[in-house]
């Protein structure tokens, strides 16, 4: 009963026998519509039925997808990183084929084919419908496709399909950059399906590490199709309709080439990681983690014993230690301490404090050491950088506490990845009481502060942190996004267009502090007591730099252990930060050797790259150079 | 142990009470139907299999809880249901989003069409109004009805959905005709509706003009807009009398066929199961809309018996459009095969107005009248 308006008179009975007479009239309409249906259904499916079986046996119009070309990397003088080229594959349609065991013996004649071909055709074959090509070998030598033609008539459902390929001129060197591509399994496929991008099903190559895959959106461009006619043989008539692909975009890279090259050079063979980031822009220079692989053996699928090798490797080639890599940052991380200290007044560029060789906190017996027996003496900022006296940071730390350490030195970017376009970058650790707290529910310790101040204990650092704070300091405390693609083209004919950074971040406001800091930095390549002035020695031009220690194994008690007699695995890691010139930083550079003992070692390397950059011909210049030819890269283990 | 599970049984029966079996079955054998051909149409990805089988699961569970609720509610809840529905497919309109048309609401956890609500929303809005008119209804009632059904409808096509539009439009007509309106009144708006037809041509979208001048002559451009219907065509005649079998549909599997998982599949459903197949299916359909209409019969009050009866009669259009496009007798206007097609809201939503449906037929036995 309807509550706001009183129901009309009506009669019940003739309403339902109304409706009854109505339900009968629609009832009838619609067994009336269906019968028709069928019979039309009928009339298609019996009596036409012949001709349309022909029409679909005689189908032979075919949906081929358009692959567009993938985008190009080029370095920042346009020489080639990565390149398309053809190659050929064996496809077979299995519908077509008699007796596939048979036709497998007899191709195995004419082409090589493996275990692992083999098992490979047989899971895509399980996998797809009988009438899709099936891809049994991936790559054919030019003997090969020769053979085939010649044989072509006896192997009916046999296809040679040609198609463009990923190559990598410059092999190992460029592994961790510009990463490499892999044939898409279906997990890759069904992630793109499930962001709505559909007829994936026949993209060839997705970016796998690297550049490749961080911006394998720009690179793959988008998936054209075409109806095609074919004859009986299924070979292609002529094209209907066609809806073109459209190209993927051409990465320009700041880094360039030749630096590339140096900075595995300077190596001379050891495992480490080094990175240069240009400090104005925030551009990555040059980027090596060594040691590396050849990326080409990923292209076309690379051989599981191959893949098991690298994988368990102990020097880990595939891992990028410049982002996926940590380790505790030692004493390069003091100039970053003593800008924190400046900025927030508990030290002077003048002010000074008495190292003694050892520093004990109030009423605690646990001694910590400087590395010099006896200690420095008397020391202000620029010594004690020069000479990493440790007592001054000691000092330091505990004026500043550990919750301004974590607030000033995670304002340069430590703690937190970079930003960098390369996927999967460490965090690191940024010590402070909330992350003990939640990492080992325990409070936060003053002697842990204490060694904080030397950048050991629970502080944990990637060397694109490193290098990216260095630049700020060589750049007026401006704190950068590095990058590593800095423009992006779109074909041959429109200038490649600049990719926007976000504006940089101004993080130490004081250009006195910074340059009491860079004061000190200088002394330790240039200065007397500089514990790196010998590889500051000679050089025509000035650099600013500090030296530092990982420690894998801390000290006990009073004894020294001498790193030389430490198995490999356990020694230090030497680190150094720097830049030059000097007086307009072109290079900001983090570099880490590992096993490799004292800071010196990598200060030796950093001294190399440094040479080479400074002689390095103006960027365009250099931009007729052809690349060089693939395997002229030296001091890399695949 | 038995007595706890007698008395489980027991419960679940008294649950089911008000389950119309008969209707329940046919559309349980449509559902298979589905699932089978859907797992052919994605060729062996079982994803899309399972994702239809828990849209399944979902609007039979929303069936059931229907078949709880007494018709009476349904009536007032009516006015509510429709507002809210109104403001829905506004939203659509402010904030929708969709690939050639804007049809979808994003939820956060799932879309949502609201075109499928209005299916039920219209109808059911329709019979409540006319529930407290006088019937057969008059020139004032019809009036009323025009616009409970005109708005909906117009902002449907304008979003532009033709076919959701058009499928909202017969459900609230068929309230009008279930109500006894007058034959010659059907006339005079059928030779109306005729006149207008050149008036509406000027309002459609440029692709609902193509479909339909594609429709009257397919081969006129056999690679363009007729391609779908020309291959639709040769799906079903080479499927012949038994069809080639689960699976081996070429014309579907061979990507002649576009949105076969959607719109065509019953082209694939016929490729593969020849014309038994689809006489089988039909029959079905037949079945469950006959069904549906008898127990709008045995509803107790006119808001019931309207609705169930419009319910069950848009059921059938949707049968008969989408078997009548997919070989070529009608024009392509977008509209799925009930349950047959992938797709979510879709199937839930006609689920639902079979719970109400079964709610309506079972009243009048359970209370008397």
């Amino acid at each position: 009963m309807n509550r706001w308006r009183p129901r009309p008179v009506r009669d019940a009975a003739g309403e339902v026998a109304q409706f009854r007479r109505r339900v009968v009239a629609a009832g009838a309409g619609v067994v009336l519509l269906v019968l028709a249906l069928a019979l039309g259904y009928g009339h298609l499916q019996v009596l036409l039925h012949e001709e349309y079986a022909t029409r679909s046996d005689e189908n032979r119009i075919r949906l081929e997808p358009i692959i567009p070309a993938r985008g190009l990397v080029f370095d920042r003088n346009g020489v080639l990183l990565a390149d398309n080229a053809p190659a050929y594959r064996l496809d077979i349609v299995p519908e077509r084929v008699r007796d596939l065991p048979a036709l497998l013996d007899e191709l195995g004649r004419i082409v090589a084919l493996d275990d692992e071909d083999l098992a490979r055709f047989e899971a895509a074959r399980r996998g797809s419908r009988r009438f899709h090509p099936v891809t049994l070998k991936a790559r054919l030598d030019e003997a090969e496709i020769a053979r085939l033609a010649v044989d072509r008539h006896r192997f009916p459902g046999v296809e040679v399909v040609p198609y463009l390929t990923r190559r990598y001129p410059f092999g190992a060197l460029t592994a961790h950059v510009v990463g490499y591509v892999g044939r898409p399994d279906a997990d890759d496929l069904a992630a793109l399906e499930a962001r709505g991008e559909r007829r994936f099903a026949a993209l060839p190559l997705i970016g796998r590490a690297g550049i490749e895959r961080h911006h394998e959106a720009r690179l793959r461009g988008e998936i054209g199709r075409q109806e095609v006619e074919t004859n009986a043989e299924n070979r292609p008539l002529r094209v209907l309709r066609r809806h073109e692909a459209r190209p993927g975009q051409d990465l320009h890279l700041g880094l360039d080439i030749r630096l590339q090259q140096a900075m595995v050079e300077a190596f001379q063979g050891q495992h480490g990681a080094a990175v240069a980031i240009e400090p104005s822009t925030g551009e990555i220079l040059a980027m090596v983690s060594l040691p590396a692989f050849d990326p080409n053996l990923f292209v076309g699928g690379i051989p599981v014993a191959e893949f098991r090798r690298l994988n368990e490797d102990p020097a880990r080639p595939l891992f990028n230690r410049n982002v996926l890599g940590g380790f505790p940052p030692g004493s390069t991380l003091k100039p970053f301490l003593a800008l924190a200290g400046l900025e927030a007044g508990v030290i002077t560029p003048e002010s000074t404090v008495h190292s003694t060789g050892a520093f004990r906190l109030p009423g605690q017996a646990r001694e910590y050491r400087d590395w010099r027996p006896g200690g420095h003496g008397r020391v202000a900022l620029v010594e004690s950088l020069a000479q990493s006296v440790n007592t001054y940071y000691f000092e330091l730390a505990m004026k500043l506490g550990i919750d301004a350490i974590g607030r000033d030195l995670g304002a340069l970017g430590f703690g937190r990845p970079t930003g960098i376009d390369l996927a999967g970058e460490s965090a690191g650790v940024l010590p402070s009481r909330e992350w003990k707290w939640a990492r080992f529910r325990q409070p936060w310790f003053p002697g842990e502060t204490v060694i904080a101040g030397i950048g050991q204990g629970y502080w944990v650092t990637t060397p694109l942190q490193l290098a990216r704070a260095t630049a700020a300091l060589a750049d007026g405390g401006r704190l950068r996004r590095p990058h590593l693609v800095r423009a992006i083209g779109d074909g041959l004919d429109a200038p490649p267009q600049a990719l926007p950074q976000p504006a940089p971040q101004l993080v130490v406001a004081d250009p006195a502090a910074l340059a009491a800091v860079e004061a000190g930095l200088v002394a330790t390549l240039h200065g007397p007591t500089g514990t790196a002035r010998r590889m500051g020695e000679g050089a025509t031009y000035r650099i600013a730099g500090k030296t530092g220690t990982a420690q894998r194994v801390g000290r006990q008690g009073d004894d020294r252990i001498d790193p030389a007699r430490l198995p490999l695995h356990l020694r230090h890691q030497a680190l150094f930060v720097g830049y030059a010139p000097v007086e307009r930083p072109s290079i900001a550079l983090a570099v880490v050797v590992e096993h490799g003992g004292s800071g010196t070692v990598a200060a030796a390397v950093a001294r190399r790259i440094f040479d080479t950059w400074m002689a390095l011909p103006p960027a365009d210049s250099a931009s007729t150079e052809p690349p060089p030819v693939a395997g002229t890269v030296t001091g890399v283990s695949p | 142990m038995s007595a706890l599970l007698r008395w489980w049984a027991g419960l679940a029966w008294r649950w089911l009470d008000r389950v119309d079996f008969p209707l329940l079955a046919g559309l349980l054998a449509i559902m298979a139907a589905s699932l089978l051909v859907q797992a052919s149409a994605a060729g062996g990805d079982p994803r899309a299999v399972f994702a239809q089988g828990a849209r399944f699961a979902v609007g039979v569970l929303a069936l059931l809880v229907l078949t709880r609720i007494a018709p009476l509610h349904f009536r007032e809840w009516t006015p509510l249901a429709y507002a809210g529905s109104l403001v829905l497919i506004g939203l659509v309109f402010l904030f929708g989003q969709g690939r050639s048309a804007d049809l979808w609401l994003d939820l956060g956890v799932f879309y949502l069409q609201p075109g499928e609500l209005l299916k039920l929303s219209v109808p059911m809005m329709a019979a409540w109004f006319l529930h407290q008119a006088r019937l057969p209804p008059g020139w004032r009632s019809l009036a009323v009805c025009a616009a409970i059904i005109g708005l909906p409808v117009a902002l449907t096509i304008l979003q532009p959905d033709l076919g959701t539009g058009l499928l909202v439009a017969a459900s609230g007509v068929f309230v009008v005709f279930l109500a006894g309106i007058a034959w010659w009144r059907i006339a005079l708006f059928a030779g109306l509706g005729l006149a207008a037809l050149p008036i509406g041509w000027q309002f459609l979208m440029p692709y609902q003009k193509d479909r339909i001048l594609t429709f009257l002559d397919p081969e006129s451009d056999p690679l363009g807009a007729g391609w779908n219907i020309i291959q639709s065509k040769i799906a079903i005649g080479s499927g012949g009398l038994t069809g080639k079998g689960w699976g081996e549909g070429t014309q579907a599997q061979l990507d002649f066929l576009p949105e076969h998982t959607t719109d065509f599949v019953f082209s694939v459903f016929a490729e593969e199961f020849g014309w038994l197949g689809v006489l089988l299916l039909l029959g079905l359909y037949l079945f469950v809309t006959l069904r549906a209409l008898w127990l709008a019969t045995q509803a107790r009050d006119t808001y019931g018996r309207l609705l169930a009866g419009a319910l069950a009669l848009t059921f059938s259009v949707y049968v008969i459009v989408n078997a009548g496009m997919v070989v070529g007798f009608l024009p392509v206007v977008g509209v799925p095969m009930p349950l047959l097609s992938y797709g979510g809201t879709s199937a839930v939503s006609l689920l639902a107005g079979f719970g109400i449906v079964m709610a309506v037929g079972a009243h009048r036995r359970r209370w008397g009248g």
